[in-house]
């Protein structure tokens, strides 16, 4: 229960500094601060779905349904983050682009993630067999996970976009301010965090359902 | 008031989601 406290304290105190302490970037201005919220929610995605796909590969492997509540959780939790990253990101291009969603290449890629990942949670409620839904689920989340890098790191690299170099630029380098910079990795820490939590919490409700189910 | 909200968001999911703990372990203990 300590952890929780500490956790919200932490995201609460990384919110104080993000509005009151870290400076704004002159190009972004007021915007500067969707970027505390923005890129934590697609870290989270990204690691959300990393850890199905990881899952998902060990269910095959080992048949053990434990392993089928993890991959199911995190790509339920992963396209929640993916959603979040997408309203963010469609708010800070309203201010920097001036339009919601102009079908910039990491627009698109994102909405096809979204699309991927929704039928991924399409497939899981059309079976009802467990053992079956487990093995399909699986197979899916493993292929599927496949155009995650693809989406989010190359197609994005190959195409022209207005969207800004990722954080770390193709030099190597953090180019943020330092002030900036702990907010960030402080916020990132936070996000990661809040999503084992909710991971957590996610099973341990799938865990109960089997139970009721079996019972 | 941007951040006035965000503190007021971040306080409600904190306690939805530690009201939604408790009433996991309850249901875990029967």
């Amino acid at each position: 229960m300590i952890a929780r406290f500490v956790l919200l304290a932490w995201v609460l105190v990384c919110l104080l500094a993000a509005f009151l302490w870290a400076p704004l970037v002159p190009t972004l201005g007021e915007t500067t601060r969707v970027l505390y919220f923005h890129i934590p929610s697609a870290w989270v995605a990204v690691l959300a779905l990393g850890w199905s796909m990881l899952h998902s590969l060990l269910y095959l492997r080992r048949r053990d349904v434990e392993h089928d509540h993890q991959a199911a959780a995190a790509a339920e939790i992963g396209l929640l983050f993916c959603v979040g990253a997408t309203v963010s990101g469609s708010l800070w291009a309203k201010a920097m682009w001036g339009s919601y969603w102009n079908w910039d290449p990491r627009e698109t890629s994102i909405f096809f993630l979204l699309l991927i990942y929704g039928a991924y949670l399409a497939l899981r409620s059309a079976i009802e067999q467990e053992e079956r839904r487990a093995r399909l689920s699986a197979i899916y989340s493993a292929a599927a996970f496949v155009a995650v890098p693809f989406l989010m790191f190359v197609v994005p690299r190959i195409y022209f976009t207005l969207h800004p170099d990722p954080i770390i630029n193709p030099r190597g380098k953090l180019d943020m301010d330092p002030r900036i910079r702990e907010v960030f990795f402080a916020m990132l820490a936070g996000f990661t965090a809040l999503f084992y939590w909710v991971l957590s919490l996610r099973v341990r409700i799938a865990r109960l359902e089997r139970r009721f189910i079996e019972s | 008031m941007v951040l006035g909200v965000s503190l007021l968001v971040w306080g409600l999911l904190f306690f939805y989601l530690l009201r939604l703990e408790r009433r996991i372990a309850d249901l875990e203990k029967r």
